[in-house]
């Protein structure tokens, strides 16, 4: 029997057409991650490259004054993309990954943002998160929502009622095939995936089509569950349309409204002029003040004491310090703020699968606004280091000679691990809401 | 063809509809989400213009504040540009989340634009936001769709079409009856989203010029109308062709899924993978070659300012700088800022170029895509396209330049031949020149730079609104009764 169905389901042109363009559609987003992770890794390769004649170039011409040569040298801070990235890119488009910075204030640095055309930005990757999260559902819908209106059209259903021994099993056997083509269509972009983008076959990348699943057996409820009130074809195409247009584009971009003007983030401006205050005011004001905040922050440092007369780099790079000291507040009030949106986003993502789905993967891909948000607290840190160590050369008037400059390679960012025991809990929304489908459907199904 | 059969035709389809009740449920619920749009819109608008307007102030406050100050200090302190936004953008929000809206200027460094929304956002903000332009040019046509889906089939599967046309009327009249029937409809749903920005436009304290608002909202209001004529032509015409009803709903369907989901968005990412964005290292790489190649004037060995040295001291007769009748640190850096200017400007625009060609394959896709075509209407009479963001960019760096250079200046005219150091109150300049330098001000592009903009996709609407009516005259001879 399931012969036949398959048989009788494939024959459809519209059933071939659709499979076809998500076949294609699927393989073309993965091209396009593909190009994005090339992309990225070939702009790391030349960082590794320039910051080496960078360093060779400035050295060479400012040898005989650290602390102006440290006004002009840039050290490369990378995040690596993970393989995982060519699949749900995320925000990893608009954030930048590698930050080139100098020793002198911070925050005029770190939000500098990369070379991107907004356009691309709001038309958003086609990447396989995409035509899982959209497209998906939407063949879904093609392949269910006539599998009882046609029986009832053609007049087939009367016969069905009276010879199949269980309607339901009848349904469900149809609707299995259908379920079984969209997930032997699935593990098949995966696997292109998987060969394609080289993903190590860890953890993630499991929880990344375990989601999947999850996730199209919630739109196959859902659509069994619609079809299940017996409505004529064109109806159930429509409702179920209708659904999908709520879910995954009215709901969404309401609570995208909703979030971008109940959050807005003048924090951000603040910080900008005040950190270009805090450094530029302290040129016209009293210097041993200056530096008495500078080793306020720094005893360590006292030690160089302070020189008024003319200009100095202990005093220079003191002002610079007050940028981001005299600033802090601001930036506290601009991270809190991010935090707070962030959270609101998460609370209303947990109510729509497929908002859920986008956050999980962005988070398993490590492409998510908080795995960048600790990318810069780590730019911080990295900063702060070299700071620390060029500071006392420069005071102490070293030469350029003294320092092993072969030795400054870029450096990478280490992300945290993820323990593997908090993983499971990403599955719970999705679960629930598949649960929660199946239950309706079974309730639906009885009274058939 | 009579006008009178028309008219009569497209009344009656209009009482047809209005006898449902899921014209008044659908109406209800397209007025809540015109309500809840306008008020996001109206918010967003007034709120971030708040916030960027106080920040420019904050910002020219403490440029003003500063005390007499050696020029080149004040070319560093420096100035911001805030991105205002256009009133229309509460109507459409265009790629404006998607821009950097604030830059720090100074000399000899064009930074980044930076803080856009998305970049503070989490993924979701990538599901789109519910603009009033949204829901013309998503879900109204979706509405329209249904709601006219069965407009002529229905007839024919009830056999109403073959009395109809025994009885003298002809196709022409019941096509276009229909079509305008529809059309009144969609017009009906189109009206409480106009009066919402009729009345924002009329009460706006915010608005310098009104009249180039008005023009804007009057080309947007024909632009929309004439894409929602275009849609009601096309479903009736569906409808005229598709074997039965439930064919007629799905050809629509896959019609606005194609045209709305995937062929925007796949054309996209074609441009955008046909013609790659340079990475940052290699754009800024390249724009300091050519500025070592040219002459690095914070190189203190570059020959190409050790050559200008000497013909400026053989022009003023002179042995030493320090003799020279201005401050020649000053005209160095005035020279070193006009070729990196020059050159960071020749690279930029090659980039823009590059944005330009990704965005070419959509833009041309207008042709084939009518929604597509509406959107880049929709979105250069809001002043939030991308023409709108590369022209603030432009306007900052510009002031960007003139400050460096009007500080310069300043350091030339003012600051003793012999000093070589902006440290210390010595050498300064008074600070009522501060004030006299005036703020940045963001200037909204001009209506006929939208216009111009946006002129192939208005006419491609126009090429398929006319299309469409010679291919209902062509269906009207061909189509069937039964």
């Amino acid at each position: 029997m399931y012969r036949l169905f398959f048989l009788q389901f494939i024959r459809s042109r519209a059933v071939l057409a659709s499979l076809a363009l998500i076949i294609l559609l699927g393989g073309i987003s993965i091209g396009i991650g593909q190009q994005f992770l090339t992309q990225k890794k070939a702009a790391i390769d030349q960082v590794e490259q320039y910051q080496k004649k960078h360093l060779e170039r400035n050295v060479s011409l400012h040898k005989d004054d650290l602390g102006l040569l440290l006004y002009y040298v840039k050290f490369a801070f990378v995040k690596s993309p993970t393989n995982l990235t060519g699949l749900s890119i995320g925000q990893s488009d608009i954030n930048p990954n590698v930050q080139r910075i100098t020793i002198k204030n911070l925050e005029g640095q770190r939000y500098d943002t990369d070379l991107v055309n907004p356009t691309n930005l709001q038309s958003g990757n086609l990447d396989l998160s995409f035509v899982l999260i959209y497209l998906f559902p939407l063949l879904a819908i093609v392949f269910t929502f006539n599998l009882l209106s046609e029986e009832t059209e053609t007049g087939t259903w009367r016969l069905v009622a009276v010879q199949a021994p269980s309607k339901t099993k009848y349904l469900l056997a149809k609707l299995s095939i259908r379920v079984l083509l969209i997930y032997l269509v699935l593990v098949f972009l995966f696997i292109m995936a998987k060969v394609v983008l080289s993903i190590p076959l860890d953890v993630h990348f499991m929880m990344v089509l375990l989601l999947s699943l999850l996730y199209v057996a919630f739109w196959f409820t859902l659509c069994f569950f619609v079809i299940s009130f017996r409505k004529n074809s064109g109806f159930n195409a429509l409702l179920l349309l209708s659904i999908w247009l709520l879910l995954l584009i009215l709901l969404p971009a309401g609570i995208n409204v909703y979030l971008s003007n109940r959050y807005p983030v003048p924090e951000a401006l603040t910080t900008m002029i005040s950190q270009r205050d805090g450094y530029h005011t302290k040129w016209d004001t009293d210097k041993t003040e200056t530096l008495q905040k500078f080793y306020d922050h720094y005893p360590q440092f006292k030690e160089f004491g302070y020189p008024t007369e003319g200009f100095n780099w202990t005093w220079y790079y003191a002002m610079q310090q007050m940028g981001d000291d005299e600033s802090a507040k601001d930036t506290r009030a601009l991270r809190q703020k991010i935090k707070e949106r962030e959270a609101a986003s998460k609370r209303f993502s947990a109510l729509l699968p497929n908002m859920q789905l986008q956050l999980t993967f962005n988070q398993l891909a490590k492409t998510s606004l908080a795995q960048h948000l600790n990318f810069l607290d780590a730019t911080s840190a990295f900063h702060e280091e070299l700071r620390l160590f060029f500071y006392p050369l420069i005071f102490k008037g070293e030469s350029a000679d003294a320092i092993a400059w072969e030795d400054f390679e870029p450096e990478y960012f280490v992300s945290q691990r993820t323990g593997y025991k908090g993983l499971w809990r990403l599955l719970v929304p999705m679960l629930v809401a598949c649960l929660l489908m199946s239950l309706c459907c079974m309730v639906k199904v009885r009274r058939l | 063809m009579k006008k009178i059969s028309i008219g009569l035709f497209g009344r009656y389809f209009i009482k047809n509809i209005m006898q449902t009740k899921v014209i008044y449920v659908l109406l209800v619920m397209f007025v809540l989400l015109t309500v809840f749009s306008a008020v996001g819109g109206i918010n967003n608008y007034s709120e971030q213009n708040t916030i960027r307007q106080q920040h420019q102030e904050k910002a020219r406050q403490s440029w003003e504040a500063n005390p007499d100050k050696h020029p080149h200090r004040m070319a560093h302190f420096g100035s911001f540009a805030f991105r205002k936004k256009h009133p229309l953008s509460m109507f459409d929000f265009g790629i404006e989340r998607f821009t950097g809206n604030a830059v720090f200027l100074e000399a000899h460094r064009q930074n980044s634009h930076n803080f856009s929304d998305a970049g503070f956002s989490t993924g979701t903000l990538r599901f789109g936001e519910l603009s009033m332009a949204m829901l013309l040019q998503l879900v109204l046509p979706l509405i329209v769709f249904f709601l006219g889906f069965s407009a002529i089939v229905s007839e024919r599967e009830n056999g109403t079409l073959k009395i109809l046309l025994s009885q003298g009327a002809h196709w022409k009249e019941i096509l276009l009856g229909k079509s305008l029937g529809l059309f009144a409809i969609a017009m009906l749903f189109f009206a409480p989203i106009a009066l919402a920005t009729v009345l924002f436009i009329a009460f706006s304290e915010s608005i310098t010029d009104p009249t180039d608002v008005w023009h804007r909202f009057l080309l947007l209001f024909v632009g929309y109308a004439l894409f929602l004529l275009l849609i009601c032509v096309i479903t009736v015409a569906v409808s005229t062709t598709a074997r039965s009803s439930k064919n007629a709903l799905l050809t629509l369907l896959g019609i606005w899924l194609l045209m709305v989901v995937l062929v925007p968005k796949t054309s996209q990412a074609i441009g955008n993978a046909l013609y790659p964005t340079p990475s940052k290292l290699s754009f800024q790489a390249a724009v300091e070659r050519d500025v070592i190649e040219e002459g690095d004037s914070h190189d203190p060995n570059d020959p190409h300012f050790q050559n200008m040295k000497d013909s400026v001291l053989a022009a003023n007769g002179v042995s030493s700088v320090t003799e020279l009748p201005f401050n020649y640190g000053g005209f160095v850096m005035r020279e070193g800022e006009k070729t990196s200017a020059r050159l960071y400007k020749k690279h930029h625009n090659r980039l823009i170029e590059v944005y330009k060609k990704q965005n070419n394959v959509s833009k041309f896709s207008a042709v084939l895509n009518p929604f597509t075509a509406i959107k880049n209407i929709s979105m250069a009479f809001s002043g939030t396209n991308f023409n709108g963001y590369i022209d603030f960019q432009q306007q900052a760096e510009t002031y960007r330049y003139e400050l460096a250079q009007e500080m310069n200046e300043l350091q030339m005219k003012y600051i003793s031949s012999k000093v070589n150091s902006s440290e210390g109150k010595k050498n300064v300049v008074g600070h009522e020149h501060w004030e006299e330098f005036p703020d940045f001000k963001h200037q909204m592009q001009p209506f006929s730079n939208a216009w111009n903009t946006a002129s192939f996709s208005i006419f491609s609407l126009l090429a398929w609104v006319l299309l469409s009516f010679l291919g209902m005259g062509y269906l009207s001879n061909k189509a069937k009764a039964v």
